[in-house]
């Protein structure tokens, strides 16, 4: 339980944070957070005896997919997040009006 | 108490920490320093489970990696002239209810699912990593390579568009 609760806590939190940040950099950083406790509720199932996958190996190869994806992720958006500055001197959600619904 | 649920506890406790500092920081170094905390409290966590493998590319791929890459951005896009907090919070309270909301039904979801204890702890190693890659996994494999490749050359594109 005390598992769950500090993953899905994490994960929560995470959220918060996307949904409260107006700074770019601060949203992926929370991004980031929600997915390193996704990937940790999925090893601490397994490691506590929950069959994760259907062959050996298989947690740890999910976890590597799960960390090359947070890499690909990071390295794009922090890409559109360095073309967002430049194009509108600023990295503010509230401020970056043009795709405003 | 135990010795493993005194790592679990503080493995907890600095995770806890620095996903708060990250999540209410008002100052962008803070922020990144928290995130450390939090990936570094992540890669122990695999290791104490028994992941040592997935602990290391942790290590190297998201503080190595990821952190010094959301480092350099910062560096490059936070230039407050006058010194003051670039980071700001807000509808506090809506995000708080839809936080706490998805909290609450996922906890309830999971409770029977997850066990109690963490105490088995991971058996595979490298080997089952490298049969699993390169066996029922590899499409997985072959496509996280694909995916790399389409990142290295969008972010080219996206950080070189306003040259032409």
């Amino acid at each position: 339980m005390s598992l769950l609760v500090i993953t899905v806590g994490l994960f929560s939190l995470g959220l918060y944070g996307v949904l409260t940040r107006r700074d770019l950099v601060a949203i992926l950083a929370s991004i980031e957070v929600m997915l390193g406790s996704a990937t940790l509720l999925l090893v601490g199932l397994a490691a506590a005896g929950t069959p994760v996958g259907a062959h050996e190996g298989a947690v740890e190869a999910t976890g590597v997919m799960v960390i090359v994806l947070a890499a690909a992720e990071a390295a794009v958006g922090l890409a559109l997040v360095i073309s967002v500055a430049r194009r509108f001197k600023t990295t503010r959600v509230d401020e970056l009006a043009e795709v405003k619904g | 108490m135990t010795l493993a649920s005194i790592i679990f506890a503080l493995l907890g406790v600095v995770a806890v920490s620095g996903a708060v500092v990250t999540v209410f920081a008002r100052d962008v170094s803070r922020m990144a320093m928290g995130l450390g905390a939090f990936l570094l409290a992540v890669a122990g966590f695999f290791v104490y489970w028994g992941a040592t493998f997935l602990g290391v590319v942790q290590l190297f791929v998201y503080i190595g990696g990821v952190l010094v890459l959301m480092i350099f951005a910062i560096m490059l896009v936070h230039r407050s002239p006058d010194g003051s907090p670039l980071l700001e919070t807000r509808h506090d309270v809506a995000a708080l209810a839809v936080a706490g909301g998805l909290f609450f039904m996922v906890v309830m979801a999971l409770r029977g699912v997850v066990p109690d204890s963490v105490n088995q702890g991971i058996e595979s190693g490298p080997a089952e990593l490298t049969e699993a890659f390169l066996g029922p996994m590899l499409t997985h494999f072959e496509m996280g390579g694909v995916l790399l490749l389409a990142v290295l050359v969008s972010v080219v594109v996206i950080l070189g568009g306003d040259d032409r």
